[in-house]
C-alpha cells in the first residue's frame, strides 16, 4: 500500500495536497471557533495587538483532529526556494556604499520608513538621474570624437549612474508591492459589489413575475366563475409573460 | 496591474543597449578620412579566408551614415521620454507606508461586508428561486 502511494506521487502531475487537509472539515471548523470565542483574550491584550501581523489566538491543548486547523507562526529566517534557486528570508537590499558606489543622490526618505515621506522626490530624482544618463551618453561621444583614448572616465560615470538608477528603483518595490495590493483589493470590492446587485436585481425582476402570476391567478379565478372558456387563453398569456421574461 | 517598476527597470536596460549599439554603429560604419595629401584611403585586400567583420571598417555611404546616427539619436531620445513617461506614472507616488496600511485594513472590512452583502443575497435569490419553482409546477400546461 505504502510503495503503491509512493509510485502514484511520483506519477502524479500535480503534488498532492498535504495531508492535514482532511481535518477542515465543517465540524472542526465550528469546534475550533467556538473554542477560540471561549478564550479569554488575557495574553494579547496586554500589548496593543498590531492588526496587521494579529493572527487568531492561538489556543494550547487541542484535541489532536484540531491541531492542524491552527497557522503555524510566520517563519521568521532561513531559507526559501524559489524556482531552484536558494533565497535567504531576510535580504535586505545591500545598500550602494556597501557596493562601493558613488550615492549621486541624497538619499530620500525609504519607503518603508514611516515619517511620513511622500515620493515625489524619490520620482524626480529618477528623472534627474535619467537625463544626466543622456547627457553623459553625450559627452562620451564628444570625448571619443576627440580623443577615444579617454573613454575610461566616462564609462565609469555612467555605470554609477546606471547602478544608481536601479538601486533608486529596487528600493521602491516594496511600496509598489502595496500599492498593487491595494488595487487588487478595490478591484474585488467592486467586483463583488457588482454581483450583489446582479442578484438583486434578478430577485426583483423574479418577484415581479410572481406578482404578475399571482394577479394573473385571481382574475383567471375570477372568469373561472364567469365562464370556462376564458381560462385557457388566460393562461396562455401567463405563459407568453414568462417567455418574455427569460426569453 | 503592470508592474511599472520592471518596465522601467528594463526600459533602463533598453537605453544602455542602445548606447552600446550606437557606439559601435558610428564605430563600424564611420567614413574613412584622409589627414594630409600625401595620404590615400587604404585598399583593404579581400581576402576570402580572413574573418571581414570584426577589425575593419566597413565605411558606408555619408547619406546612409547620416540617417542610421539620426535614426539612432531619434531612438535614444524615445527612449528616454518612455522612461520619464513611466517615472510620472509609478504607481502610489503620493502616498507613504501608513496611508496603505490604512487603506489596506479599510478595504479588507469593506470586502467583509461586501461577502456577507452576497452571500446574503445569494440566499434571497434562492428562497425566491424555490418560491417561483413551485409556482411553475402547479401551472398547468394549457
Amino acid at each position: 500500500m505504502e510503495e503503491q502511494q509512493q509510485q502514484n506521487v511520483l506519477a502524479a502531475a500535480f503534488p498532492t495536497p498535504p495531508p492535514f487537509w482532511q481535518s477542515f472539515t465543517p465540524e472542526n471548523l465550528s469546534s475550533i471557533s467556538s473554542l477560540r470565542a471561549a478564550e479569554p483574550q488575557s495574553s494579547s491584550s496586554k500589548v496593543e495587538p498590531d492588526p496587521a501581523t494579529e493572527l487568531p489566538i492561538r489556543l494550547l491543548d487541542l484535541p489532536a483532529e484540531l491541531r492542524c486547523l491552527q497557522p503555524p507562526e510566520p517563519p521568521v529566517e532561513g531559507l526559501y526556494r524559489c524556482f531552484g534557486d536558494l533565497y535567504n528570508m531576510n535580504d535586505p537590499l545591500p545598500s550602494l556604499e556597501e557596493q562601493g558606489i558613488e550615492q549621486l543622490y541624497t538619499p530620500p526618505l525609504t519607503p518603508t520608513s514611516n515619517n511620513g515621506g511622500k515620493h515625489t522626490d524619490r520620482a524626480l530624482i529618477l528623472k534627474r538621474i535619467a537625463k544626466s544618463l543622456l547627457l553623459n551618453f553625450l559627452e562620451l561621444v564628444g570625448i571619443m570624437s576627440v580623443n577615444p583614448e579617454q573613454y575610461q572616465e566616462k564609462i565609469q560615470d555612467l555605470r554609477t549612474l546606471f547602478i544608481n538608477f536601479h538601486h533608486l528603483l529596487n528600493e521602491y518595490r516594496p511600496h509598489q508591492a502595496r500599492e498593487s495590493l491595494i488595487q487588487m483589493m478595490q478591484t474585488q470590492l467592486e467586483r463583488s459589489r457588482a454581483e450583489t446587485q446582479g442578484i438583486r436585481e434578478m430577485k426583483m425582476k423574479v418577484e415581479g413575475i410572481l406578482e404578475g402570476l399571482s394577479h394573473a391567478k385571481l382574475a383567471e379565478e375570477k372568469e373561472n366563475e364567469e365562464s370556462g372558456n376564458e381560462v385557457v387563453e388566460d393562461r396562455r398569456d401567463v405563459w407568453e409573460a414568462l417567455e418574455r421574461e427569460f426569453g | 496591474m503592470a508592474d511599472i517598476l520592471t518596465q522601467l527597470q528594463d526600459a533602463v536596460d533598453q537605453l544602455a543597449n542602445q548606447f552600446v549599439a550606437s557606439i559601435y554603429y558610428v564605430h563600424k560604419h564611420h567614413d574613412l578620412q584622409t589627414l594630409s595629401k600625401t595620404d590615400t584611403v587604404r585598399q583593404q585586400q579581400k581576402n576570402e579566408g580572413e574573418d571581414p567583420g570584426d577589425r575593419n571598417v566597413d565605411p558606408y555611404p555619408a547619406d546612409v551614415f547620416k540617417d542610421g546616427q539620426k535614426e539612432l539619436a531619434q531612438d535614444l531620445i524615445l527612449k528616454e521620454q518612455q522612461i520619464e513617461y513611466l517615472i510620472s506614472i509609478l504607481p502610489g507616488l503620493e502616498n507613504n507606508e501608513k496611508d496603505q496600511e490604512q487603506t489596506i485594513q479599510q478595504l479588507e472590512e469593506e470586502l467583509k461586508i461586501a461577502e456577507e452583502e452576497r452571500k446574503e443575497a445569494v440566499k434571497e435569490k434562492e428562497a425566491v428561486l424555490a418560491r417561483l419553482d413551485t409556482v411553475l409546477r402547479s401551472v398547468k400546461r394549457p
